[in-house]
């Protein structure tokens, strides 16, 4: 097989993405110590100033800095879906491990649970969700973390059960072991390579959803910008400035094609028969 | 996977109905167009946009200003109705007498009114149409303004008397208003979804989430109306209102709900702007009861710290009078208070200090939907923190509004429109949810309410001007702008609004309208297309089942049916916990809480859980999904109207899915290791990162907005013709296609990889095939599998995941459905429709897994596996 090239053309891809991840961590980053805070106060004399060297990314409609805004969304994108993959990994993968080592019901009540929660409609219910709990970024990680949790389950589920029946498990169920050290010490540090995989593509995921939740206006409630409501308040104004269409979009977009590109090149690290 | 190649895994019959069904969706797309209408100039038809949808069209039973806007004047009339400069007119009335003392009044109605349905109208009519409102457990929000009226009685078959037990000076206003109307008795219970009046339109029909339509009424009592049809197209997101409008979708907005765009729209000559006044007070509301509020000094230190010409400007663009107290600018008394306290945050600042609050404090700011509310808010909030007013920003949708704000008083501050006219009484009421009481205001409003002498009743007026602004109530913010925006050769759409209502009786239009878009009645070729994919779901099923054991199949029946009915117990928990109160957001703004009482027990909504739960479940598997709360029609009639787009929508975008993957993926996998595979699958790899709903936004902007293929949003019904509904569902399709079939072609291409690898494509390769035809006949069929798979799934995403996508394009699909029964805590709908589609969900994935079972018959050998 003639692997050689593809494979460099993607570790391109790869320092790509990875430099546009790093650029909006930063940015995240940045926006925590309050550099950005400047520009987000409300300037309505300077409002939709198109982009210049004063203001890269332009001005919104209440004269804040479009880039400041960004930087303080991706603070929020980052922080709900971190938040969620940690809620799925949290609760995913003990429930996976204990369905896996204990079997029988438990293990059937694990499935049939995964199964539901699969079955919804997952978007429409975390606006279910969202709308009733009311709308908030503790609430949209709540929302997007319970259908992270079947996902690590199965995962976590799945993993087990093919390492339970290795030499080492055998081994450590000769030596006496019990069913949850053997899950804890031979089973879990064994499946860390594909729960991080995983964990990257649920955060890619979740990023995008939660654009989407504050988008109808379900997440981070104004004046904390967030990515999604950029978008929303910048339909009426396509025509006046575009900017504040494009702007947003492209850093979620871009965002999202870096951690699916970096959770891809995590799985052939990880998993090396998924390699093509 | 196996390596076994699979002969009936593809077969001849399924190809053919595929191509059968990307022929029906793909070739009418252009042919048939609209056709083209040539309409009289006195007989055109039109299409209005407007935000919210009405929850119900009976005007007398809730105070739901959209329900007023559509059926006001248009559809039912009253005794006497508002003219656009605010006076009272004759309408059914057409003269009428007052006795001295203020106490008996006379009505003589037009003779030969005919409601529309033939029934002439007479003074019993009108008697039971008052006695109606005003009897007691009344849902009529004005039933609190007829407490002083003592008796209706018929003198005549044309004569009506009202006698008053005291004198109120505003009678014939309020009798001009829209929840006055005249109804006869026969016809009044169905005016909910099947409104019957005298007006110059007719109720023609309804498509819920879409659109109103009335129709001319030729047998109109007075001068016919000019237009043949209104239809009233429900555009709720402000975003897409300037799209429609450039798009053609609608003909006009009676109040354009985005003030950014009007300076633009002034110079479009395509347009006519019409900039006037509502009779909404914008208000910064306060909750006076509540501590610090209590505190007039830190209500005045409230109005100083706002800077309305600020939150004019950034807010509304402009657009909106500022205003000192609780009355119009417009009306002749009205009293110029904008300077009482002028923009200082130092004066405020010291007030603050002076009531004990040095270093401010922390308060919650609730911003019901409306454009205004949400944009003052962040504007306030950041002025309020200059004085050390610490304000967290909390959106919540009417229906939270209603019952948190209006009804439970569980607020600091809110901002809010009251758009009905004079209704300073409002802060008179006890119990009202501004908690403000000063029994000098009450004797105020007393004696003008008894006072008919224009001199003295304008001094009053003053003072109640004056007086709600010394009290520093609330923060009285702008008076709402009307801001009309309509084709420029649309006329006699009204300036002013000083009754809520729009007015089209009078309206025409120049040309020769080619804007006879629209015209259609029910959708039932979609639902035949729906019920024929369902059929043929089930055959191919049976078909398939042939080949699996009938254990098998009974075994995955049940846990599919267990997976069910916990899905229904989840969601049922689920939508019991939703805060807020359905019969509180029906009723309106004014109802008293004896109403709601009333409604709450007529939808069973006083019942213990658990028996509303068996109730539910009971109906569900009968097939009766119970009668909308909002809508009052029954859920299964709403949601085969939103699958008729949500079905047809699904099915063209994973057409398109399909027609992007198969070419990428084939073209990648026939090039596999080389730099076009790796650039495709990057390709890709971009395509599937992107947000459906961003790709939407810009899809508008390309090609509706600027280019003008394509309309920029909602949806014209299949009735309009199978060229324009697919029309309107191109640009969603695209959106929403992309993403996904970026994602099926990276599974194909995987696939096809793997398939490459297997021995049986290299024996084929050894036997002298080139590597395309290896491709073609050997590793395509057995790839294919997956992707079968995947199609399946993304098929249910499709069907269920499209809401942020039917929201960026307003189509009234099955999730704005949702969006909008949440909102609104229509209980009802949103549990049988989440359930309907994990019931979708759980099909699909039933059938693919049987799909699956008979490729690989071990599979159901093993299925405990």
């Amino acid at each position: 097989m003639s692997e050689a090239a593809p494979r460099r053309r993607l570790d391109a891809g790869l320092a790509a993405a990875a430099a546009a991840g790093i650029i909006v961590v930063l940015a995240a980053l940045v926006s925590l110590t309050g550099a950005f805070d400047a520009g987000l106060a409300l300037n309505i004399d300077a409002r939709l100033a198109a982009p210049s060297a004063a203001h890269w990314f332009g001005t919104d409609p209440l004269g804040r800095d479009v880039l400041a805004m960004i930087a303080a969304g991706a603070r929020v994108s980052l922080g709900v879906s971190l938040g969620a993959v940690a809620i799925g990994v949290g609760a995913g993968v003990p429930l996976g491990l204990v369905a896996a080592v204990l079997g029988g019901v438990g293990d059937e009540a694990v499935a049939r649970f995964n199964d539901l929660v699969f079955a919804m409609p997952s978007l429409l219910l975390a606006v279910l969700l969202a709308a009733t709990m009311g709308p908030g970024p503790a609430n949209a990680v709540i929302a997007l973390g319970v259908f992270n949790v079947p996902v690590f389950a199965r995962l976590a589920r799945a993993g087990a059960r093919t390492l339970l029946a290795r030499d080492f498990v055998l081994a450590a169920r000769v030596a006496g072991k019990g069913r949850l050290r053997i899950a804890l010490e031979h089973l879990l540090p064994n499946l860390t390579g594909l729960l991080i995989v995983q964990a990257t593509i649920q955060l890619a995921l979740g990023i995008a959803a939660e654009a989407g939740l504050s988008y109808v206006g379900l997440g981070a409630q104004p004046p904390a910008p967030s990515w999604g409501r950029m978008l929303n308040d910048a339909q009426t104004l396509t025509a006046i400035a575009p900017w504040l269409a494009w702007c947003p979009g492209i850093a979620l977009s871009v965002t999202v094609l870096a951690l699916s590109v970096l959770g891809e090149r995590l799985r052939d690290v990880f998993d090396p028969r998924a390699r093509r | 996977m196996t390596g076994r190649p699979v002969g009936r895994g593809w077969r001849p019959g399924a190809a053919l109905l595929a191509t059968a069904l990307l022929a029906a969706v793909l070739l009418p797309a252009r042919s048939a167009g609209a056709a083209p209408s040539a309409t009289s100039r006195n007989d055109a038809a039109i299409t209005l946009g407007m935000a919210l949808e009405p929850p119900n069209l009976d005007p007398t039973k809730s105070a739901a200003e959209a329900t007023e806007d559509v059926v006001y004047c248009n559809l039912f009339e009253g005794l006497t109705r508002i003219a656009e400069d605010g006076s009272v007119v004759p309408a059914l009335a057409r003269a009428w007498t007052i006795s001295a003392d203020g106490l008996t009044y006379r009505f003589q109605l037009h003779s030969g009114v005919r409601f529309h349905d033939g029934t002439p109208l007479t003074a019993l009519d009108a008697k039971y149409s008052l006695d109606r409102a005003r009897a007691a457990g009344s849902t009529n929000p004005l039933h609190d303004l007829l407490v002083a009226v003592k008796s209706v009685d018929v003198d005549g078959e044309l004569d009506l008397r009202i006698e008053l037990a005291r004198p109120v000076a505003d009678l014939l206003t309020y009798l001009g208003w829209g929840n006055l109307v005249i109804m006869s008795p026969l016809t009044s219970a169905r005016a909910a979804t099947a409104p019957v009046g005298t007006g110059p339109f007719r109720f023609k029909e309804w498509r819920k989430g879409d659109a109103i339509v009335l129709d001319r009424n030729d047998d109109y009592w007075g001068p016919r109306a000019r237009l043949r049809r209104v239809t009233f197209r429900i555009v709720p997101d402000s975003s897409t209102s300037l799209a429609a409008l450039r798009a053609g979708d609608v003909d006009g907005f009676e109040n354009f709900p985005s003030p950014e765009n009007i300076a633009a729209l002034a110079k479009d000559p395509r347009f006519a702007v019409v900039v006037g006044s509502t009779e909404g007070e914008t208000l910064l509301a306060i909750n006076n009861a509540r501590a610090p509020f209590n505190d007039l000094r830190v209500r005045r230190a409230l109005s100083h710290a706002i800077d309305r010409t600020a939150i004019i400007k950034g807010a509304m663009y402009g657009y909106g009078q500022p205003i000192g107290s609780h009355f119009p600018p417009h009306h002749p008394a009205y009293i110029d208070l904008t300077g009482r306290y002028p923009y200082d945050p130092a004066v405020a600042r010291a007030l603050l200090a002076e009531a004990g609050y040095p270093h401010g404090f922390a308060v919650t700011l609730k911003l019901p939907p409306p454009y205004y509310a949400r944009r003052s808010g962040e504007i306030i909030a950041a002025e309020l923190a200059t004085v050390g007013i610490r304000v967290t920003l909390q959106n919540v949708e009417w229906a939270q509004w209603l019952d948190q704000v209006f009804k439970n008083r569980d607020f600091d501050l809110t901002v809010v429109s009251h758009t009905e006219s004079l209704d300073y009484d409002i802060y008179a009421r006890p119990g009202y949810y501004f908690g403000y009481s000063n029994p000098a205001y009450s004797a105020l409003l007393e004696r003008l309410s008894r006072d008919r002498d224009p001199l003295e009743r304008r001094q009053m007026l003053g003072e109640v001007q004056r007086m709600l602004a010394d009290d520093a109530v609330n923060v009285f913010l702008f008076e709402l702008p009307k801001l009309g925006v309509w084709r420029a050769d649309l006329h006699g759409l009204w300036r002013e609004a000083p009754v809520q209502g729009m007015d089209v009786t009078r309206a025409w239009l120049d040309a020769p309208a080619a804007a006879g878009m629209h015209d259609r009645s029910r959708s039932l070729p979609a639902l035949l297309l729906a019920a024929a994919g369902l059929a043929a779901a089930a055959l191919g099923g049976l078909a398939l089942s042939r080949h699996v054991s009938p254990t098998y199949i009974a075994g995955r029946l049940g846990s599919l049916a267990l997976t069910l009915l916990l899905a229904s117990a989840v969601i049922f928990v689920l939508v019991e916990i939703l805060p807020g109160d359905p019969a509180a957001y029906m009723m309106g703004l004014n109802a008293s809480p004896d109403a709601v009482a009333h409604l709450r027990a007529d939808y069973g909504l006083d019942v213990p859980p658990l028996q509303q739960y068996w109730a539910w479940l009971a109906g569900v598997v009968r097939g009766d999904l119970g009668l909308s709360y909002t809508y009052r029609v029954p859920v299964a009639g709403l949601v085969a109207e939103r699958l008729a787009v949500s079905v047809p929508l699904a099915v063209y975008a994973l057409v398109l899915a399909v027609l992007l993957a198969f070419p990428l993926g084939l073209a990648a996998a026939a090039r596999a290791g080389t730099r076009t595979d790796a650039t495709l699958m990057g390709l890709a790899q971009v395509g599937l990162a992107v947000p459906n709903f961003w790709l939407g936004i810009l899809l508008i902007l390309l090609f509706a907005v600027q280019l003008h293929w394509f309309a920029a949003g909602g949806f014209p019904g299949w009735d309009a013709g199978i060229g324009a509904a697919l029309g309107a569902l191109t640009l969603p399709a695209i959106a929403l296609a992309v993403p996904q079939g970026c994602i099926l072609a990276r599974v194909l291409r995987a696939s096809l990889g793997e398939a490459l690898r297997e021995d049986y494509v290299r024996t084929a390769r050894a036997k002298g095939l080139s590597g395309g035809q290896a491709l073609w006949r050997h590793a395509l069929p057995n790839a294919l599998i997956p992707v079968l798979t995947v199609v399946g799934l993304q098929f249910s995403f499709l069907l269920a995941g499209a809401i942020l996508v039917e929201t960026v394009f307003s189509l009234p699909g099955i999730g704005r459905l949702i969006f909008q029964a949440t909102t609104q805590r229509d209980l009802i709908v949103v549990r049988s429709v989440v359930l309907l589609l994990v019931a979708a969900v759980v099909v699909v994935n039933f059938l693919v897994e049987l799909s699956y079972a008979v490729v690989d018959p071990r599979l159901h050998q093993r299925s405990g596996a």
